[in-house]
């Protein structure tokens, strides 16, 4: 039979094309047909534009080599038409001709084709176009076969996130973060946002607020922001301490985030009754306090983020400022500091305190704020997570109820009638917050929950009492201005770093009455006691105890002072109805 | 019109496509003469009509598949004419028409003799 040229080779260039030939010369289809078959390809012909067009749509074929000038439907139509049925698949056209104008030759790429092939035809020139298309063609085919693929991840990627978000929402947004003095933006660039805002009330009937901007974004920011937020309202809700609280955060993240990702994070404790806050500040920046509308004051960040330090070398110290009814604490993420205006210059610390000279109404600094970003970076694509938040200082009425009655009336299954002494000594009194645990002890009786709030209050106000006052021996009249304010803090830091003897002892007492319980407290110190010959009414223990024995005697059966002035006595009762 | 067939026809291209035609280029051959023959015919009456476009057509699909069985003088008498067809001007169409037909016949005798 013939001769076999065909080279030996593995190129996958020598693969078998299905070839359509369209020309109305006889002869010339014949040369290139046989030219082409040659080369080992299949040859479909067709003799005008619509035969093409027909053989096209039947048989598809990898590559089409078009006369331009035929009878009927011409090439550059017959081109136009193929172009248009193949969509976004790629069909080679070369189209033949003797034309050698240059209008000539646009009006064939203008038509679709690719590339051209003249006659006399020269059987290399047409061999190599042949499998260089071919090459184009296998190329064409992986990107689109690619770019599916990366669609079809893609979406499947974005249906995992926005499940993945529903449960994160539900952790993460579990709180009070839509408190009346609270606003916050937090701006996502992906389902998931690589910022964290977190809020709770505290049993005692402060407030936490938690801002976290973990390094990255998206879903491995995310996935540290779970257990963040786990811990963070699980502890608040049992009243534990902003320094257990952080300790316990940065304990976690240390251990499961890889290096180089971590939390910075302002984690801050409001005391609508004292009108405080006490915040630790790690990575972020520097956050405000707006007082009166008028003065601004701001802090700088004092540690490493969190998830950065082993537990040993982490400090939780933590500054304590003074916010009068009203003032408003600020927070946000870098995000907004490092947006860059049209020079890349970014909007800094400057920007912020441009807004707050320029503001008039503390009421509408919050949305200024976002405004002047927006304009300043000429509302371009923002390159980071923007998360502010504001947290006002209000008197803790505005903020309505938090813990809900959610328990059954049932005695089933808690202990209704014990009592028990507990006994911290120096060691345990240095280290240890015992309110937590004790709450979390009384709220193991049947019915007891929804009086958390105002029993968490009761005995941290008598534990205080008993330790700053009675073990020790600090006084209360030292708080009355903001500079012994700090000076009383500084004090107990220091006294009970020295502690070496006393003692507090908490005896509780429960027990069950008609439709409630009674439950009683007893917190004695060991400290010298005080005459309470006339303050048994505890409307008359300001001056002595500060704030907490008003208050406590708003919610309780009785005060009562025992021994010498070293123990105190309140009888909480409760009912199912109150 | 010379006698020497290198003035009428590339004969080493032509050795070369009958090498690749192998037993299809006695059919390349039939179908080239059969297929210039109506052609010619067609000029004639376009010629005749005075159909300037109709030429150009006619003699470019000459030119084309003359040029691709190695007859170059052919191929160059066939450009001349679509030039003129082109050009809209066809008053010498005539005279070269003749040349045409005259190449045509000389160059049909050489391709015989080739199979």
């Amino acid at each position: 039979m013939e001769s076999n040229l065909k080279p030996i080779s593995s190129e996958p260039e020598e693969e078998i094309l299905r070839i359509l030939i369209a020309d109305d010369n006889d002869s010339d289809r014949l040369i290139l047909q046989t030219i082409v078959r040659k080369e080992g390809h299949t040859v479909y012909t067709a003799c005008d534009g619509q035969e093409a067009i027909d053989a096209f749509k039947k048989l598809s074929p990898d590559l089409i080599l078009l006369d331009a000038l035929m009878p009927n439907v011409d090439g550059f139509q017959a081109a136009r038409e193929i172009r248009e049925l193949a969509g976004e698949n790629l069909v080679p056209i070369i189209f033949l001709t003797s034309l050698k104008d240059a209008a000539s030759l646009a009006d064939c790429l203008d038509a679709g084709g690719h590339d051209f092939l003249s006659k006399p035809y020269n059987r290399i020139i047409l061999k190599a176009k042949i499998q260089a298309f071919a090459r184009m063609r296998r190329l064409h085919e992986t990107v689109q076969a690619q770019r599916d693929e990366i669609v079809k991840h893609n979406d499947h990627l974005v249906h995992e996130q926005q499940l993945a978000k529903v449960v994160f929402d539900n952790i993460a947004h579990s709180g009070c973060v839509d408190a009346p003095n609270i606003k916050y933006l937090l701006s996502p660039m992906a389902v998931f946002n690589g910022d964290l805002v977190l809020a709770a009330r505290k049993p005692s009937g402060g407030m936490y607020v938690f801002l976290g901007d973990f390094t990255g974004h998206g879903l491995p920011a995310a996935i540290g922001a779970m257990p963040v937020s786990e811990i963070f309202y699980g502890m608040a809700n049992k009243g534990f301490s902003l320094q257990d609280i952080l300790q316990e955060i940065n304990t976690k993240l240390k251990r499961i985030l890889p290096v180089g990702v971590f939390c910075c994070a302002c984690l801050v404790d409001f005391s609508f009754r004292n009108e405080t806050a006490e915040f630790w500040l790690g990575g972020l920046p520097d956050v405000f306090v707006y007082r009166d509308g008028s003065a601004i004051e701001h802090f700088a960040s004092q540690h490493l983020p969190l998830g950065v330090l082993a537990g040993d070398k982490f400090s939780t110290e933590t500054r304590l400022i003074p916010m009068a009814r009203d003032d408003r604490f600020y927070m946000w993420s870098d995000g907004i500091l490092e947006e860059v205006n049209e020079k890349e210059e970014m909007f800094g610390e400057d920007g912020v305190l441009k807004v707050f000279d320029r503001n008039s109404d503390p009421r509408l600094f919050f949305g200024e704020l976002i405004a002047a970003v927006a304009e300043y970076t000429n509302h371009a694509e923002q390159d980071d997570d923007h998360t502010i938040v504001e947290a006002i200082m209000v008197a803790e009425e505005e903020l309505g109820e938090y813990f809900s009655d959610q328990d059954s009336r049932s005695l089933i299954g808690g202990p209704p009638d014990w009592s028990l002494s507990y006994r911290l000594r120096p060691l345990t009194l240095k280290e240890f917050n015992p309110l937590p645990l004790l709450t979390h002890l009384l709220m193991e009786v049947p019915g007891l929950r929804p009086h958390s709030g105002k029993i968490y209050t009761i005995l941290a106000e008598l534990y205080s009492n008993a330790l700053e006052h009675g073990v020790l021996g600090l006084e209360s009249d030292l708080k009355s201005t903001p500079a012994g304010f700090a000076e009383y803090y500084l004090q107990r830091t220091s006294r009970l770093d020295g502690l070496a003897e006393g003692a507090v002892i908490f005896h509780l007492d429960h027990k069950p009455i008609e439709n409630g319980g009674r439950l009683t407290i007893q917190v004695e110190d060991t400290g010298p006691g005080f005459d309470h010959g006339e303050k048994d009414d505890g409307h008359k223990t300001a001056g002595y105890c500060g704030r907490g024995i008003p208050l406590i005697s708003s919610m309780c059966e009785s005060v009562r002072y025992l021994g010498n002035g070293n123990q105190v006595e309140v009888v909480f009762a409760w009912s199912f109805d109150s | 019109m010379s006698g020497n067939p290198e003035d009428h026809i590339d004969m080493e291209s032509l050795d070369d496509l009958k090498d690749i035609m192998e037993d299809d280029f006695q059919m390349l051959l039939d179908t080239f003469i059969v297929d210039s023959e109506s052609k010619i015919e067609e000029i004639a009456g376009v010629i005749a009509d005075g159909d300037a476009e109709a030429l150009r057509q006619v003699a470019h699909s000459i030119k084309g598949s003359s040029g691709n069985v190695c007859a170059s003088a052919l191929s160059e008498v066939a450009r001349q004419l679509e030039a003129m067809g082109k050009d809209g001007d066809i008053s010498g169409a005539p005279e070269v028409f003749e040349a045409l037909k005259v190449e045509f016949a000389t160059t049909k005798d050489i391709l015989l003799n080739k199979i």
